[in-house]
């Protein structure tokens, strides 16, 4: 049964410039996925679609067997996908610890200790007690990335979305990463999904979907 | 809960911001917590004021509003107004008593005054070469009489005494203490003898000092006057005390018309006595005609001024109403000098707490002005922020109520720090500002008095409109009485109290929503998607 699945789903910027045309994709539970493809395919759009930060102009995302546009789209990204940005989106005010602890309040959900949590989360993504409790400006771009994966996790997510989460890591830490996110999958039974043009990401993974440049996409089975 | 915590942590990690904005609402709670502290210290002491006040007041007749009635033209027609006066005549003593008896009257005085000449022993006090003035045109003389004249609450009465000759003395019956209110200000003193009694028809009396020294009389001496009409017609009166009059040595420089204006000339007796003295001479007059046909008499008329007490505003008013539903006429009216004067002796403050509502608005305007584009400017800064708290699922009237809460946090901290920076400042700064309006209000009244040829030092209202009936001596009263000096509230107690707590809250709400209203607006704008790309 799929978590998410994608039918016939379409999207044009400004109702002209179409970026992806008729995608049917489905992502499980307990599997982890890569979205790959060129500059310019539609990598970023289409997470921000799954993530429901948009709406398609074509199509429709389901949910669990529900049209992600008819339910309650705050509550969807806020209870059940955790979103890793390009650009992390932290807020700078705030230090390491304080952004994950946000979204654990942003979710609703009840979550016990949850600084301890936010702690914990952060050094399984390798970041020490000192480098959370720093503003995040005061981190390097790796050590944000960091933070946006602990974030993306503290809510206890249905479904990891990841744009380029290891882009800024260097390779030991990219693998680091990559484990955290099969580790949720296999034993978490999460749903993850990594948009990366990264050989070795798309190697890491269950199964790829491959973005063709504006209108053309596959899907290819590891094997 | 997760709007107070961000608000918290967001106020905390942007404290210059808040500063700034804290500065604001400071500057805006100081001001108008001066502001409200001086309006409502004016009416509490304009309310303490009328319930401290014994309003007295008389029953008058309202020739302006006469006048009005019967204009032609845009000029009052005169025959007219002839008529009119004859159909409105002077109340009598028992008309008067009537009225007195209403359960809004506190107490009801009143005091009749006639003129009389000097007998052969006696010469009227007078600082000019010729003492003499008998037989002066003109109406009933009495300027200084220490009658219950209120400037608007006056009622002379007597009819018509148009021709009647006058004396050199006026004499003044009173039916009670209060009815001599010069002794009751304590203008007035006696300082030899002791008063006469008003339940007794003796003529005893009482006379100035000035006029004691000036025939070398003394407690115990009896002095005799003479009706000015008829010499033959005497009467003797025994002394039984002295007064010195302050009030009469600083009027000294206006001009008289009679020796019987002359508040030295003043002598004060008994209503029993002076209406002993009228029904004598009423009983003993002879009748006659005058060039003009009309019918004359050698008898002393009285002319009576009536005085009633109020307890408070509220008797005073309620007064009035009775009076006009009595159905005694539509020009009849009450009015109270003590109230005109009290109403008077407001004015700076009036100004002020005028002044305290005009600087409590524009402070209010441009407070909210500035905290508004302070607001949108902080908002645009802040757009990041909106879009990855929404990107995260916190929805944006979330986001708005917390940017909400952040304002109001601040407002109420600064606005508590202004309140208690403008309670510091209130007093001083209301009195200092009262001081300033007093020397205003006095130098206009002041400026006024100079161009119309008059010494300062007088109240700039004079005491309000005399209104007099009965002759031309009246209006002379009018003219040449002494003005009543308006004596300025130059102190008010600008204290905080809890309403003003309450209006500065209020006032902290208004703001808060009004100039967080553009941060909400923008907030439910803002999509996260195109914020986050545009950063991007």
């Amino acid at each position: 049964m799929s978590i998410l699945k994608l039918e016939n789903v379409s999207y044009a910027y400004d109702g002209r410039n179409r970026v992806l045309k008729d995608l049917n994709y489905q992502f499980e539970k307990g599997k982890t996925y890569a979205i790959v493809g060129r500059s310019g395919a539609g990598k970023t759009t289409l997470l921000s679609l799954l993530s429901g930060l948009t709406s398609p102009t074509g199509g429709k995302i389901l949910f669990d067997g529900r049209d992600v546009q008819r339910i309650d789209r705050y509550q969807y990204r806020s209870r059940y996908v955790g979103v890793v940005f390009q650009q992390f989106n932290l807020l700078p005010h705030l230090n390491a610890v304080e952004n994950v602890e946000l979204s654990m309040r942003a979710s609703g959900k009840k979550i016990p200790e949850k600084r301890r949590r936010a702690t914990d989360l952060l050094d399984k993504v390798d970041l020490d007690e000192g480098l959370a409790k720093r503003r995040v400006l005061k981190l390097s771009g790796g050590e944000q990335q960091r933070v946006a994966i602990a974030r993306a996790l503290s809510f206890d997510p249905d479904i990891l979305l990841a744009d380029e989460p290891t882009g800024n890591l260097d390779l030991t830490t990219q693998e680091e990463v990559m484990d955290i996110f099969s580790r949720l999958a296999h034993e978490e039974n999460k749903c993850v999904i990594v948009v990366s043009h990264s050989p070795e990401v798309a190697a890491s993974v269950d199964e790829v979907y491959e973005l063709a440049s504006l209108r053309q996409s596959k899907k290819r089975r590891k094997g | 809960m997760l709007v107070i915590i961000n608000a918290l942590k967001s106020i905390s990690r942007s404290m210059g911001r808040n500063i700034l904005i804290g500065i604001i609402v400071l500057a805006i709670a100081a001001a108008s917590c001066v502001a409200l502290a001086i309006r409502n210290a004016a009416k509490e002491a304009e309310a303490a004021g009328i319930d401290q006040i014994n309003i007295t007041g008389a029953i008058t007749v309202d020739r302006q509003k006469m006048m009005e009635g019967i204009q032609t033209n845009g000029r009052p027609d005169m025959d007219a107004m002839r008529k009119l006066m004859a159909e409105y005549p002077d109340l009598s003593l028992d008309e008067l008593l009537v009225y007195a008896e209403s359960s809004s009257v506190k107490d009801f005085y009143y005091s009749s005054s006639i003129s009389l000449d000097a007998g052969d022993s006696l010469e009227a006090y007078s600082t000019e070469s010729s003492a003499d003035s008998s037989e002066d045109s003109g109406g009933f003389p009495g300027p200084g009489s220490f009658d219950n004249r209120q400037g608007g609450g006056v009622v002379i009465q007597g009819g018509t005494i148009g021709m009647m000759a006058m004396g050199d003395f006026t004499l003044t019956g009173y039916s009670a203490e209060q009815a001599m209110t010069k002794f009751v200000s304590g203008t007035a003193t006696i300082v030899d003898g002791e008063l006469f009694s008003f339940d007794s028809e003796e003529l005893t009396c009482l006379i100035s000092s000035e006029l004691a020294a000036f025939n070398g009389l003394s407690v115990g001496d009896t002095i005799t006057l003479a009706n000015p009409n008829d010499a033959e017609e005497t009467y003797e009166f025994t002394i039984v005390g002295i007064y010195t009059d302050s009030s009469s040595s600083q009027s000294s420089d206006q001009p008289r018309f009679s020796t019987a204006m002359d508040p030295a000339n003043l002598i004060c007796l008994s209503y029993q006595a002076l209406e002993a003295i009228t029904q004598n001479s009423a009983s003993v007059a002879t009748a006659g005609t005058d060039y003009m046909g009309n019918e004359t008499s050698t008898a002393v008329r009285g002319q009576l001024a009536s005085t009633f007490v109020f307890t408070n505003l509220e008797a005073y008013e309620s007064f009035a109403i009775e009076l006009a539903a009595s159905g005694l006429g539509e020009y009849y009216t009450v009015t109270s000098a003590d109230l005109n004067n009290y109403q008077s002796s407001l004015l700076p403050l009036q100004n002020l707490s005028q002044f305290a509502t005009t600087l409590l608005v524009i402070v209010l305007a441009i407070g909210a002005v500035i905290l508004v584009v302070i607001n949108v400017f902080n908002i645009r800064e802040r757009k990041y922020e909106v879009g990855v708290l929404t990107a995260i699922g916190i929805k944006k009237p979330k986001v708005a109520l917390q940017f909400v809460a952040e304002l109001a946090c601040v407002t109420i901290v600064f606005i508590i720090l202004g309140a208690g920076l403008g309670a510091a400042l209130s007093v001083p700064v209301a009195n200092e500002l009262l001081t300033s309006q007093i020397e205003q209000v006095q130098a206009q009244a002041d400026a006024q008095n100079t161009n119309f040829g008059r010494t300062t030092g007088g109240g700039p209202m004079g005491g309000g409109p005399v209104t007099t009936i009965g002759g031309p001596g009246g209006t002379m009263m009018s003219v040449f009485g002494d003005t009543a000096e308006v004596s300025y509230l130059d102190q008010i107690n600008a204290t905080i109290n809890l309403p003003i707590i309450g209006q500065l809250i209020l006032i902290g709400i208004i703001l808060t929503i009004i100039s967080s209203l553009a941060a909400v607006i923008f907030v439910l704008r803002y999509e996260p998607l195109k914020i986050l790309a545009n950063r991007t």
